[in-house]
């Protein structure tokens, strides 16, 4: 089994309008389907972001981030693991929201690192 | 009449999936929608026929060649005689009835749907779909999505089905061994969808158990079987000693602690442990905890004799292979009735602070039972009330509702 992240982006502007009933379903919805991927042994974590935040270069710390203006967010991720990225993106499409086009997953296996190169 | 209806629904579980396979076998330019509708149509010819003539000597030879036929003309329709020549070239005889390297049709089938890369949830169906013969109806309501869902999914994966050659699996040693870990994945969750207490008491749910159950003991009696496979099975067993157990006189969920221990099946509890100590290997897997588990619970004498310490170990090395919160919160009601009260209250706080997980029914339907222990009936009312708002299925609120209920009641005589 491999590792992969999945960065969940959302429409900035559909999550400002949507109430919080809304919100809990969609929450809520998101549970059941990490249910049955905990069962499949594919799910190992995972949290929602807030759309705040801070953006860090080596000069300036914007304090709203420059991604206030954009129209996607990245709202959460979820650690993955699976036998292969086309099994891992798979597995994402089958999210009820991603299925409902109320967010879109970007898929990432997760780097691993040679540890006796890194000590070198 | 009846007799004719019975024949073909046993036919049509029994043979459906295979009929398609061989289909697929039988010429490229049949893909898996017109095998499909190919096979189906020959089923309602065959109700048509038997129903008017009577059953056949041998039902299914006369499937397979009213299927060969249709099959025949809908290649000559698209006129693509050379191919057709090819084919018969590839399988000589009678290729409709092409034999495969392997007897059991349905393993085969079975390594076919562990492509590994599909998605779990998309192996799942397709098995249900192809090994186990469901119609799509039926699968729907197993996995709780849409008929329209189903559809889209079938719609998506057979075009894969078909550009990756799926159906065309060879069941050499080297491609059995390497899926082997997806079919065991595969069977598991097929299982544990027949045993989910959140549906009642529901047929398709209990035969759903058994084709789990048929199919490792297919498996097991293959030489392609290990010890993991031996593990599962185990697990399988135990789990289904207590099939009817976890339900009251009134089709009313229970828990483990209500449960009457003597309505467990002793002859499955025992041949579960005879599996589980032929699972004993060098390799340990997820099964043969989560089966050791289960084996602690179908042999104690009552829940509050239940060896809660050895279960919190298991649980301690389930969460080192598989980490993941729902663990995790069983691990922690494990520490509670092992009397580490502090620790199991710790964890399962921790787990209502993390946004996805405090939406989870489960997590606050067992504080609630542990507040109700500890005999503090306020918190134990909310987090019954909190319960009922996060589940929808009709068997858990009737669940909780009745625990709600007792808290109600014993807090009557609060100071």
């Amino acid at each position: 089994m491999e590792k992969f992240l999945l960065l969940v982006r959302e429409d900035l502007n559909v999550l400002k309008e949507i109430g919080q009933e809304e919100h809990y379903k969609g929450i809520r919805l998101m549970m059941k389907w990490v249910e049955s991927l905990s069962e499949s042994g594919n799910y190992t974590g995972g949290e929602p972001l807030l759309t705040t935040g801070k953006y860090v270069s080596r000069d300036n710390v914007l304090s709203d981030g420059p991604f206030i203006e954009a129209k996607e967010c990245i709202s959460g991720y979820i650690f993955l693991q699976a036998e292969n990225l086309e099994q891992a993106a798979s597995i994402a499409q089958t999210c009820p929201l991603v299925i409902q086009e109320k967010m879109v997953m970007e898929v990432r296996p997760i780097m691993t690192l040679n540890k006796t190169l890194l000590d070198g | 009449m009846d007799e004719v209806r019975l024949e073909a629904d046993q036919l049509y579980k029994s043979h459906f999936g295979k009929m398609i396979s061989s289909l697929l076998r039988f010429s490229n330019d049949i893909d898996l929608k017109t095998a499909e509708d190919l096979v189906q149509d020959s089923f309602s010819a065959a109700l048509t026929s038997w129903e008017k003539d009577g059953l056949p000597v041998n039902p299914a030879a006369w499937l397979f060649r009213v299927c060969k036929n249709k099959a025949l003309n809908k290649i000559k329709e698209s006129k693509k005689f050379s191919e057709l020549f090819v084919d018969e070239a590839v399988y000589p005889g009678d290729p409709v009835l092409a034999v495969f390297p392997l007897d059991d049709q349905q393993l085969i089938l079975l390594f076919a749907c562990a492509h590994p890369d599909l998605s779990p949830k998309v192996q799942v169906v397709i098995t249900l779909k192809y090994v186990v013969n469901l119609k799509v109806e039926a699968i729907a309501k197993i996995l709780g999505m849409t008929i329209d869902g189903i559809d889209k999914l079938l719609v998506r994966v057979r075009q894969k089905i078909k550009d990756e050659k799926i159906f065309f699996f060879e069941p050499v040693a080297e491609e059995l061994e390497s899926r082997i870990h997806i079919v065991h994945k595969i069977l598991y969750l097929i299982f544990n969808e027949g045993y989910k207490s959140s549906w009642g008491k529901e047929l398709i749910r209990e035969e759903l158990c058994e084709e789990g159950l048929l199919m490792t003991r297919a498996l097991l009696k293959s030489t392609i079987g290990n010890k993991e496979t031996s593990a599962l099975y185990a697990l399988m067993l135990f789990n289904a000693s207590r099939f009817k157990g976890r339900f009251g006189t009134h089709g009313e969920l229970l828990d483990l602690e209500e449960q009457d221990r003597a309505s467990w099946n002793r002859d499955l509890i025992g041949l579960a442990f005879y599996h589980l100590e032929l699972s004993r290997g060098e390799l340990i897997s997820a099964y043969h905890y989560e089966a050791s588990i289960a084996g602690i619970h179908c042999s104690a004498e009552s829940f509050a004799a239940t060896d809660w310490k050895a279960i919190t170990i298991l649980y301690t090395c389930l969460l080192k292979i598989n980490p993941n919160p729902f663990v995790e919160l069983n691990y922690a009601i494990a520490l509670y009735y092992s009397g580490q009260k502090n620790e199991a209250l710790a964890i399962l706080h921790k787990l209502e602070t993390e946004p996805f997980f405090s939406q989870y029914y489960l997590l606050h339907a067992s504080l609630g039972k542990i507040y109700f222990a500890e005999g503090n009936h306020i918190l134990a009312k909310k987090y019954f009330t909190d319960t009922l708002t996060l589940t929808s299925s009709p068997a858990e609120k009737g669940f909780i509702q009745r625990l709600l209920e007792k808290v109600i009641v014993t807090s009557r005589y609060d100071p």
